[in-house]
């Protein structure tokens, strides 16, 4: 309500204020209006090009603007925010205003809010009526306009000293700048400039006088605000229409003008044109003006928009006269370009303006030069449409932009004497003369780049799903088509740096590397025995993408300075290799590149196509038959369990708490658009199969190892998952389909395994996906067959005494040398103790492997060692406690440096300890055993302390004990093997050391040993 | 109640029914299955120094749908209709069935421990399933020792308490001998059955294949060891941690005697005796109750495995000589 009452205050004291003030301002302004109902073109010919200090300071008048607003129905939260945009806007017209010096307006504003707000915060009762924000507002604005103006306290003060002084200085200042700068535009306008300097000086007194109520009165300060406004904006007018003669004369320049305007239609675009921002200006400020003032104000400024149809307008640029040659143009380009970034610009429409002028260069025939240079802008103000860099371009923008760009290309293919580059000054441009050669500022391939960029960000924003992707998918063609005409640009001696040609391989090749190339592939397969016509079309059809690559590629890794490049080039060189089956050509490019080592470091977008590229080399190496490096290459990828992020493929769902909203726009920048996708299902189909034939025959070698590490987590995570399943139906997705083929191949049921692993539903999900499926399917079956005989082997060598090859081969159906290898080859491993037996043909097994009850009774007795170890601390503890300051972590590293094996040393040393000992309980019976001990009879007691010693080994490292396991097993064995002459309990001691270390170690250390003499 | 007199001379034997065994072992047929194990109630009386188990009854299975079952309210419910056919309602004790001999448990405790509480005569029938379809009947009763009871009743199963009360694994529950006594008329009929069985149906006895329940036993036997030794390192940190704070203290109170004793000789008046209890908490000592029960159960284990062996030992030279014969 407040707000309401107090808009139409506003607008009405906008009304007196002027009226009251001065008599002939009132009609003054009711005059201008009807001049913009008239003839607008009064007004627009005396606009001028605004200097970047002009523009930075219509920013912060508007700015002040809406404080005063807001300062005026007392918007406390409001205020607070314009004001810290003000304070940034200042910021940032910083270099200008250390050029000029603090503008007027700015102090006064400073000045007036203080006063202000220390006002509203004495009058208590006020206060309390604001609502919290406000109020909470009101006391961190004056805290922060107290901090701020500190920093102008002079200036401040001087102002409140004159205010009027300063008020006029600054009134005067502006006048002249505008003044000043329209000189320079046309004749006409000197005339008016002087005029409106003399009105300028009257202009002022009122304007002082109307400073000095504002500071007492909100309500008029605020008006004062608008007048500012327009003061500086159609002072111009005012000025017009006070001083009866000044106006007449303008009039009549107006009048010449508009005259004129229809004799040359350039001119009057020129006008237009100016008009038209003009006309854009008054937009914006009708929309601040219209919260205000609503009823009134729409009404007046409705006519304005009517009064200046968009349509007429593109027909005027130039002055009538004018003649137009390259300067003229050149500058009107400067002044359209001007406004650009501006915050009230339209953008639409300075692109419209650029085509305009770009037409009205080529009527003229102004060479070559200036459109290219019109061309490049053009392109420009199209990527600057969109303010935000999130946004992506609208379809018919998009199109203009290629349109463009091949229209500046075609004019660059056809005219070899234009010269541009980035680095050609402004000043040398070389835009008229046909003599020599045009030189251009601007950088092509900055544009096709930025094209390309914009071309993913169009794709990353639309459905994948819809008939709109496949569309703008189309557009694809001509990115591309855009790529290689600027790398045949570009090729061209003189046209680019080394640097540029690299960087637009990198486009090109960035362009080419996810694309399977169908026709070398049917090429490389022979498939020529189509018709003759069909060859043809394939031999025109150019060279394969993998020379393409290559030379590509090459001449980046050659040429290329900048690191990233290069490897982006690499990455996606692999990737391609990878992509059409070169595996050992694309892993010996990853292994030379060195890139695991330090893709760490890369930027994110990097890492993301090393990523893909490692995903593509273990899809290949799988198709291969590489297993174990497609397993490799793919378990860093699967194992996070994030493998859609990390191929920036979509983002996985997670709380606000790792990923703020800033955050999750840049990663969804970084995405991958769908086309170039790699198929997640596919990935980890491939991992967890080859995950499978790899794990399975491993368990079952190892089934009774207690110490056996997983190969693949992922894959045991899904194994275990289908345990836990209460039912098992028939397996429905491709996870459940490797579980239940794995259970198969764990029996060594092949043929069950392959019937789950490829068959209609597999084929449709996964394999079809493959390029060469029948291939892969064929390896598939041929891998699934080798390796289910090798878990067949494992698992149940035990319950053969022999076996015959012949019948193996049956088994699993593949051809007896196959066979053959298979077992010699884990014979050679000791995966399998057996023999082959030549003549019948036969493996006979040696049926050295422990059953799995022996194994049990081991692990028991392992068990069981650790217990007795445990139970002899507790021992030892007591007698810790009991004996006083004997210290076990002392013996403990004693023990340990004593290195453990020494018999005698440690009876000696154990004697030592009885010393120790004395007072102990044990102390004396330790000696006594001591006494025993040299003997080498009774162990009982220090078999004990070997004990500990042993636990201490252990403790040090099972590196310990499985180094010794194979070599060393003779130390174990032969330590564990001298307790056996103890007796009591010392006895399972001795079990231990016979059962298990002497057991193991001897035999298998015996074995190894042997065996590595053999081979 | 005349039987009641006699109590103090504790029971020497089990007399059971033959009912009482079909009954139990139906109902673990019927219901229990695996590592489930099943319960009920034993009825019988006292007499003289034996005990005689007449009758029997089982709890319902449990499950988590009806968690307000009321056991007690069942079980005074079905004696007291059993009272009505004339059967005897005096309850001895409970029944249950184990998978491997793994019965000695907490909760077996806990629960032998209030029925002997409460009737000083009950003991525990084990039915183990798995020995009895090899071809033995495997059943057994259990009491709790006079001496556990005691240290139960205190609830001291601290290592202290437990080596003042001398209390080993060999001595928490001790096995009272079993007679199954079956009425005359029964035993004619299993004569006369005798007779017309088969040859087949007795040779599960003979059976040679043995590594499956010892893989099983092993298993078990492994996991309890394990379960050991866990406890036992618990304990040793206590112990370790017991003895560095008795080191803290010591050396706190010398260093404050040192330090009284410079007082003195300075004419200053003693600094005043703090609680050291209170500055050196005692850590709490583990509970050892558990630790002895897997000790128990170990030794169940290596019983019925040292048992098992033994047979199956007596069954290959049996079918060596067999062979040797045959040959």
């Amino acid at each position: 309500m407040s707000r309401f009452f107090a808009t139409g205050s506003d607008s009405e004291s906008e009304e007196s204020s002027s009226a009251d003030e001065i008599t002939p301002k009132a009609p003054g302004t009711t005059f201008t209006k009807q001049s913009l109902l008239l003839s607008d073109d009064e007004e627009d010919t005396k606009r001028v090009v605004r200097s970047a200090k002009d523009k930075r300071f219509e920013e912060l008048t508007n700015l002040i603007k809406t404080i005063r607003n807001a300062m005026k129905i007392r918007d406390m939260s409001k205020c607070l925010e314009e004001f810290e945009q003000l304070c940034r806007a200042f910021l940032k017209s910083k270099t200008i205003v250390d050029k000029e010096g603090v503008p007027p307006f700015y102090i006064r504003i400073l000045a007036d809010l203080e006063d202000y707000l220390n006002q509203l915060w004495e009058d208590k009762e006020g206060k309390k009526k604001m609502n919290k924000n406000n109020a909470k507002a009101l006391s961190t604005l004056r805290q922060k306009i107290r901090k701020y103006n500190r920093d102008y306290e002079t200036e401040i003060a001087s102002y409140k000293e004159n205010p009027m002084a300063s008020a006029d200085e600054e009134e005067e200042k502006d006048e002249v700048e505008s003044g000043s700068s329209s000189d320079s535009d046309d004749e006409p306008a000197d005339a008016k400039s002087f005029l409106k300097k003399k009105s300028a000086t009257e202009a002022p007194p009122p304007n002082a006088s109307k400073f000095l109520k504002g500071a007492a009165d909100e309500e008029s300060s605020s008006s004062d605000g608008d007048n500012e406004d327009w003061d500086s904006d159609t002072s111009e007018s005012d000025s017009g229409s006070e001083d009866e003669t000044g106006r007449s004369t303008s009039m009549a320049v107006n009048f010449l003008k508009k005259t004129s305007s229809e004799g040359d239609r350039h001119t009057s675009e020129k006008k237009k044109e100016e008009r038209k921002k003009r006309h854009k200006r008054k937009e914006r400020i009708e929309e601040e003006a219209e919260e205000e003032a609503q009823e009134e104000g729409e009404g007046e400024w409705e006519k304005v928009k009517g009064g200046v149809p968009l349509v007429k307008e593109k027909l005027k640029m130039f002055a009538k006269g004018t003649e137009i040659n390259t300067t003229v143009v050149v500058k009107k380009l400067n002044e359209i370009l001007q406004a650009r970034g501006k915050k009230g610009t339209d953008r639409a429409a300075q692109i419209e303006l650029l085509h305009a002028l770009a037409n009205i260069s080529n009527e003229n025939n102004l060479g070559e030069g200036i459109l290219v240079k019109i061309k490049f802008n053009i392109i420009a103000s199209l990527y600057d449409y969109n303010p935000n860099l999130a946004a992506f371009m609208k379809a018919d923008m998009w199109k203009k932009c290629l349109d463009c760009i091949d229209e500046l290309l075609d004019i660059l293919f056809n005219n070899d004497k234009i010269f541009i580059g980035e680095n050609i000054a402004e000043d040398s441009e070389n835009l008229a003369s046909d003599s020599q050669e045009y030189r251009v500022r601007g950088c092509i391939l900055t544009l096709v780049e930025r094209m390309d960029e914009e071309f993913t960000k169009i794709m990353q924003n639309t459905d994948p799903h819809s008939q709109e992707y496949v569309d703008n998918l189309k557009d694809e063609g001509r990115v591309c088509g855009i790529i290689d005409r600027l790398m045949a640009y570009l090729e061209m001696e003189t046209k680019g740096s080394t640097e540029e040609v690299c960087r637009v391989y990198l486009r090109r090749i960035m362009h080419t590397y996810y694309k399977f190339d169908y026709k070398a592939h049917r090429r490389a397969l022979g498939l020529q025995g189509e018709t003759k016509s069909e060859q043809d079309a394939e031999e025109s059809e150019g060279e394969d993408s993998a020379f393409i690559m290559d030379r590509l590629c090459k001449y980046i890794y050659a040429k290329d300075r900048t690191d990233r490049i290069r490897t982006c080039a690499i990455l996606c060189h692999i990737y391609h290799h990878a992509l059409h089956s070169r595996w050992y050509q694309a892993r010996d490019l990853m292994l030379m590149s060195h890139l695991q080592d330090n893709i760490q470091h890369a930027d994110p977008p990097v890492q993301i196509l090393y990523n893909r590229t490692m995903v593509q080399l273990g899809i290949c190496a799988f198709r291969q038959g590489m297993i174990k490096d497609a397993h490799n290459a793919l378990l860093d990828i699967q194992s996070s369990g994030r493998a859609k992020e990390l191929l920036g493929q979509g983002l996985l769902m997670r709380n606000m708490q790792e990923r703020n909203a800033e955050q999750e726009k840049i990663e969804k920048r970084r995405q991958v658009p769908f086309h170039m996708h790699i198929n997640l299902e596919l990935l980890e189909c491939v991992y967890l199969v080859s995950a499978m034939l790899l794990e399975i025959p491993y368990m079952a070698a190892h089934e009774f190892d207690a110490r056996r590490r997983m190969i693949s987590k992922q894959f045991h995570h899904q194994l275990r998952v289908g345990e836990r399943q209460p039912l098992l139906g028939p397996p429905e997705s491709m996870r459940e389909h490797v579980v239940a083929a794995s259970k198969a191949m764990k029996m060594g049921d092949w043929r069950t395994c392959h019937s789950f692993i490829i068959n209609e539903k597999m084929n449709s999900k996964v394999w079809d996906l493959f390029p060469e499926t029948q291939c892969v399917r064929e390896m598939l079956v041929r891998k699934i067959q080798e390796e289910s005989l090798r878990t067949y082997l494992f698992t149940y060598s035990s319950v053969y005494d022999s076996i015959s090859m012949e019948t193996l081969k049956e088994m699993f159906e593949l051809e007896l040398p196959t066979v053959h290898s298979i077992i010699s080859k884990m014979i050679i491993n000791e995966e399998l103790m057996a023999s082959l037996d030549q003549p019948t043909q036969t493996v006979v097994m040696h049926r050295t492997e422990p059953t799995s009850l022996q194994n049990m009774a081991l692990q028991l007795a392992e068990k069981l060692g650790g217990l007795v170890e445990n139970n002899e601390r507790v021992f030892d503890l007591k007698q810790g406690v009991y004996g006083g300051y004997f210290n076990r972590d002392q013996k403990g590293g004693y023990q340990q440096k004593q290195g453990g094996y020494n018999r005698d040393q440690r009876g000696s040393y154990q004697q030592k300890q009885g010393g120790y000992n004395r007072d102990g309980q044990r102390g004396g019976y330790q000696q006594k055993q001591g006494g025993y001990n040299r003997d080498g009879g009774g162990y009982q007691r220090q078999g004990g302390y070997n004990r500990d010693g042993g636990g201490y080994q252990q403790r040090q490292g099972g590196y310990n004990r499985d180094g010794n396991r194979g070599g060393g097993g003779g130390y174990q064995g032969q330590n564990r093997g001298g307790y056996q002459g103890g007796g009591g309990y010392q006895g399972g001691g001795g079990y231990q050391g016979g059962g298990g270390g002497g057991y193991r170690g001897g035999y298998k250390g015996g074995y190894q040993n042997q065996d590595r003499r053999d081979y | 109640m005349a039987s009641r007199a006699t109590l103090d001379s504790p029971v020497k034997q089990i007399q059971i029914e033959g009912l009482v065994v079909l009954k139990m072992i139906k109902h673990y047929q019927e219901e229990g299955q695996g590592t489930e194990v099943v319960q009920g109630v034993l009825l019988g009386l006292v007499v003289e120094d034996r005990l005689e188990i007449t009758n029997c009854f089982p709890f319902p299975q449990h499950t988590e749908d009806d968690a307000d079952f009321d056991e007690v309210q069942y079980q005074m419910e079905m004696m007291r209709s059993l009272r009505h056919v004339n059967i005897d309602h005096l309850h001895v004790g409970w029944y249950q069935s184990t998978y491997y001999g793994s019965f000695v448990s907490r909760a077996l405790l806990d629960s032998q421990f209030s029925y002997q509480h409460a009737i000083e005569e009950s003991v525990v029938l084990i039915y183990d399933p798995i020995k009895t379809a090899q071809g033995s009947l495997s059943l057994k009763a259990y009491r709790l020792t006079p001496k556990l009871m005691e240290i139960c009743k205190e609830k001291d199963f601290s290592a202290e308490g437990l080596k003042k009360a001398m209390i080993g694994f060999e001595h928490m529950f001790e096995e009272v001998p079993i007679v199954i006594k079956n009425s005359h008329l029964i035993n004619v009929l299993m004569w006369e059955l005798e007779e017309k069985s088969t040859v087949a149906d007795k040779h599960e006895l003979l059976n040679l294949s043995s590594s499956n329940h010892l893989e099983k036993s092993l298993q078990l036997l492994m996991d309890r060891v394990d379960d050991m030794s866990q406890d036992i390192v618990k304990y040793n940190t206590y112990s370790r941690n017991l003895s560095k704070q008795q080191q803290q203290k010591h050396q706190y109170t010398q260093r404050r005697q040192q330090e009284n004793a410079q007082r003195q000789t300075r004419g200053e008046p003693p600094l005043p005796e703090e609680d050291i209890s209170k500055m050196f908490k005692p850590p709490q000592p583990p509970p050892r109750m558990d630790t002895l029960l897997i000790a128990g159960q170990i030794n169940n284990y290596c019983q019925n495995v040292k048992e098992f062996t033994s047979q199956n030992l007596g069954k290959l030279f049996l079918a060596e000589a067999l062979q040797g014969h045959n040959s």
